[in-house]
């Protein structure tokens, strides 16, 4: 236990050691002192210890390795944001204290998590309301219509309907058995993702698709019928190929992004390009080009993280992903009931691969689909969606200890 | 769910998964941007590089010789000559608008001084070097870029000459050329601006018996055949430069009177799996990832028919190759089979201090050194007695195979002229290629032209 806090502690530490020194360079930028930005710093370093603390003395028995690889990522994500555009960075911000009441709350909430399932009819209504707002109301961006303009705010349904989608899979999954039991949810699931390839967003269609086989196989173990699953998104990504010509152009920008730099090309290349001027080092923070990057703050932000910090903090990023990751995972395998453990591996398993998802497309390893960094990437409804999955997380974690300690004090012990 | 054990195995196995799909994200982001880096940045299209050019001074480039050939000077790039000179060069250097790719571009990282890591450009604000980019010298001779440009007489084609020892490419000329100095202003002539030595893809025609010869020796095959001056393979006719009758033939005379039937009989015994194999070998179908020049793709492929083989082996069907990789396949064979990676960059120095030297590498083992002293036998007949009589040196023994490339432009046949060569001059390893666009026979144009590179290169 010492030693685990000994971890914790030090990897707050270094993370201090990452903000203070980026907003002292922020501060000079422009040949200028700004003391507002060292201001900024201040505030979200104050901000990270006192959630830190806070969290640690409200929650006994919370992980911290999870906590602090998320302040980590989102931390990284304002300092870029602040770099970008400041304003950026403060909307950012707020997006994160409403992100970090919207965890609490879920932490509460998942003390009761055993009625979720009497509401599971809502749920799955709730879900399909939320997918198929924004085709009434939605408009277009990027290709995709998946946000909805509430003239103060935008939000983007489909970023709650995934957590949604969570919550009624890890019912359906611990309460049936029979295959036939699952026709249900498998026809939910199925228009859940038709609702989002109509929308054109092939990013959450992905990610959907993606997270039910994965919490499928976890939960039944059956691999033939996953394999199955996998074949049909296979030729269901096929299909899409053959027929959005969006589709197709992705693909073939993926395969040379060089060739075809003038039509579709160009974001890839930008951002190859911008990983490599930042090579292994990087070019330091504010001397980069990112102005030249489209969608620099969201889903591109990995390119202009590679350009000013180079591949060893892009790596580095992908490790505290490893470890949120890890930890998650841990946290399922020692939850009390399968309901709560198939939750949290379901939140772990979506922000993984989306994750994968978007990193693995601004490098070229796999084709590009749009979709947000979690915790890194500018957006309200991708950051607030995303602090709900750490919410369910760590609201399991603390279950679990509570339960040690319950365990512990049955045999006399003590929790030190 | 009942089984939690089985539930928990499940668990862990998607752990595994999602443990490898990260580990394979890292080990591919560094292997990619260490690998691919330098391409990816160095293109025309980064705008770093035209912003860098407005706050950096640019470094200077220098040829082999220590002639400046660019520099900076208020701010903008200077080309050092005459327009001739400058356009001799203009594929060399590139230009600084970003409209070719030259060492301009390839090398921008030098020049503005972008292959500092942070350390060293923390270091830099302290001693206010940071305005000042690298100087570079690259392995061009200058003179000899001149030389060729007036030689070529503002024809289409292109003229290559490195060392087949080293890999150094000491000229390098495409025609049509531009003016580097007013290219920004001027909406340069039509294609004027590609690198025929890097990006033209051309059919070898004869040069390719080069490659068909090497895999009959290697295999051991040497067929006996008359030649009447045409043949018809499966269906498809073959026929000899002019419909020359050559007679009986053994694969040395074949090879010397470039006896195109003999050769595609030749192929087609060799089979067009084997031959696809020598031609990887000899670097068809390889996309290159040199370091200092952007070598487009040489193309080979075979099909079924034995038509299509015999014309593959030929050079005609659907064989391309770039001058850069003609020439470099000419220095292999007299390199004991050793291909050698071409060198444009020979120093990047700062403030004195050198640092950076080219080393030679090897771009691969082509065939044996055994088959490539028999083809190098082949190639001294043929400037001796064969097909390339005029490309002949005084005071040295040239070496060489011609080529006339058919292709169709506007519906009407025409003919490349091809000559690939080299001497045997432990001063002077060089290897050349030569070809006029349209030209015609490659004994007529592109030989002599090689004759008079090659005198003037070791003079």
């Amino acid at each position: 236990m010492t030693i685990k806090r000994k971890g914790a502690t030090s990897i707050l530490f270094l993370q201090l050691l990452f903000i203070l020194p980026a907003f002292g360079l922020l501060s000079l930028r422009d040949g200028k002192f700004d003391i507002m930005t060292l201001v900024a710093g201040g505030v979200l370093v104050f901000y990270n210890l006192f959630q830190y603390n806070m969290m640690k003395v409200s929650f006994k028995h919370i992980d911290r390795f999870v906590l602090l690889a998320a302040q980590f990522l989102w931390s990284l994500g304002l300092v870029v944001l602040y770099r970008l555009d400041p304003e950026l960075a403060l909307k950012q911000f707020v997006c994160l204290l409403i992100g970090t009441l919207a965890m609490i709350v879920m932490m509460v909430l998942i003390r009761r998590s055993r009625d979720f399932g009497r509401l599971n009819w809502v749920f799955m209504g709730l879900t399909l309301l939320l997918l198929a707002s924004t085709l009434v109301l939605g408009r277009t961006t990027g290709g995709a219509k998946n946000w909805i303009d509430l003239g103060f705010i935008s939000v983007q349904p489909s970023e709650f309907a995934k957590i949604l989608f969570i919550v009624v899979s890890a019912y359906f999954l611990t309460t049936r058995d029979k295959l036939v039991s699952f026709i249900p949810y498998m026809f939910f699931t199925a228009v859940c993702v038709m609702l989002l390839v109509v929308e054109k967003d092939l990013g959450a269609a992905l990610l959907i698709s993606g997270t039910f086989l994965i919490m499928f196989y976890a939960a039944t173990g059956r691999t033939w019928l996953t394999l199955l699953g996998v074949g049909i998104l296979g030729g269901g990504a096929f299909a899409s190929y053959k027929l959005f010509s969006h589709v197709r152009t992705r693909v073939e920008v993926w395969q040379d992004p060089w060739s075809v730099y003038q039509d579709g090309g160009y974001q890839i290349v930008q951002g190859l390009m911008a990983l490599a001027s930042g090579g292994l080092l990087g070019v330091g923070l504010g001397r980069g080009m990112p102005e030249v990057i489209p969608v620099r703050s969201s889903d591109y932000i990995f390119a202009v993280i590679g350009e000013e910090f180079g591949i060893i903090i892009g790596i580095f990023v992908i490790i505290f992903y490893l470890v949120f990751i890890v930890r998650g995972i841990l946290i399922a395998l020692d939850a009390r009931s399968t309901y709560d453990a198939l939750l949290v591996f379901g939140c772990t398993a979506m922000l993984s691969l989306q994750s994968f998802i978007i990193i693995g497309g601004v490098i070229k390893l796999i084709p590009l689909t749009g979709i947000t960094m979690p915790f890194v990437s500018y957006g309200g409804s991708s950051i607030l969606a995303s602090m709900i999955q750490l919410g369910i997380i760590e609201g399991v974690a603390v279950k679990n200890g509570k339960a040690d300690e319950a365990a512990l004090e049955m045999m006399g012990g003590e929790m030190r | 769910m009942k089984d939690t054990q089985k539930f928990k195995r499940h668990v862990r196995v998607c752990m595994g998964i999602f443990i490898t799909l990260f580990a394979v994200l890292i080990v591919y982001l560094g292997y990619s941007v260490l690998m691919y880096g330098e391409k990816w940045f160095a293109t025309p299209y980064n705008p770093r590089l035209h912003s860098a050019a407005e706050s950096i001074i640019a470094g200077s480039i220098y040829d082999r010789n220590g002639n400046r050939m660019v520099w900076t000077e208020d701010g903008s790039r200077q080309y050092a000559g005459n327009a001739d000179t400058r356009r001799a060069l203009s594929h060399v250097l590139g230009d600084a608008y970003g409209k070719s790719v030259g060492a301009e571009t390839i090398f921008a990282k030098y020049l503005y001084g972008m292959d500092k890591d942070i350390l060293e450009r923390i270091k830099d604000i302290g001693t206010g070097q940071d305005k000042n980019g690298n100087d570079i010298s690259l392995t061009i001779d200058s003179e000899l870029c001149e030389y060729i440009y007036d030689q070529m007489g503002g024809k289409k084609g292109s003229v290559v000459l490195l060392n087949y020892k080293t890999g150094e490419i000491l000229a390098s000329v495409s025609l049509p050329a531009f003016d580097p100095q007013t290219v920004g202003k001027d909406t340069p002539e039509d294609t004027s601006l590609v690198d025929r030595a890097t990006m033209g893809r051309y059919p070898p025609g004869s040069v390719m018996k080069i490659m068909t010869a090497a895999a009959a020796v290697e295999e051991g095959i040497d067929i006996k055949y008359t030649c009447t001056g045409e043949d018809i393979i499966e269906g498809q006719k073959v026929t000899c430069a002019g419909g020359t009758a050559h007679g009986e033939l053994t694969l040395e005379s074949a090879f010397t009177k470039s006896c195109n039937t003999y050769f595609a009989n030749l192929a087609v015994k060799i089979g067009g799996q084997r031959l696809l194999q020598e031609a990887s070998k000899f670097g068809f179908n390889k996309e290159w990832n040199f370091s200092d020049i952007n070598l487009y793709r040489s193309n080979f492929e075979v099909s079924e028919e034995e038509g299509d083989v015999a014309w593959a082996g030929i050079g005609q069907y659907n064989d391309l190759i770039t001058p850069m990789h003609a020439a470099m396949i000419a220095g292999a064979i007299a390199n004991d089979g050793v291909m050698m990676e071409p060198k444009l960059l020979k120093s990047v120095d700062f403030n004195g201090y050198t640092q950076f030297n080219y080393t030679p590498a090897k771009a691969g083992q082509v065939t044996d050194a055994a088959t490539a002293r028999t083809i190098k036998k082949y190639m001294m007949e043929v400037v001796k007695s064969g097909t390339g009589t005029s490309a002949a040196v005084k005071g040295t023994t040239m070496y060489g195979k011609t080529g006339t490339a058919e292709f169709v432009e506007d519906g009407e046949v025409k003919n490349h002229s091809w000559f690939v060569g080299f001497i045997e001059d432990s001063a002077h390893p060089y290897a050349i290629a030569v070809i006029f666009e349209g030209a015609g026979y490659g004994s007529r144009y592109a030989a002599p032209m090689a004759g008079k590179v090659m005198a003037r290169a070791i003079r």
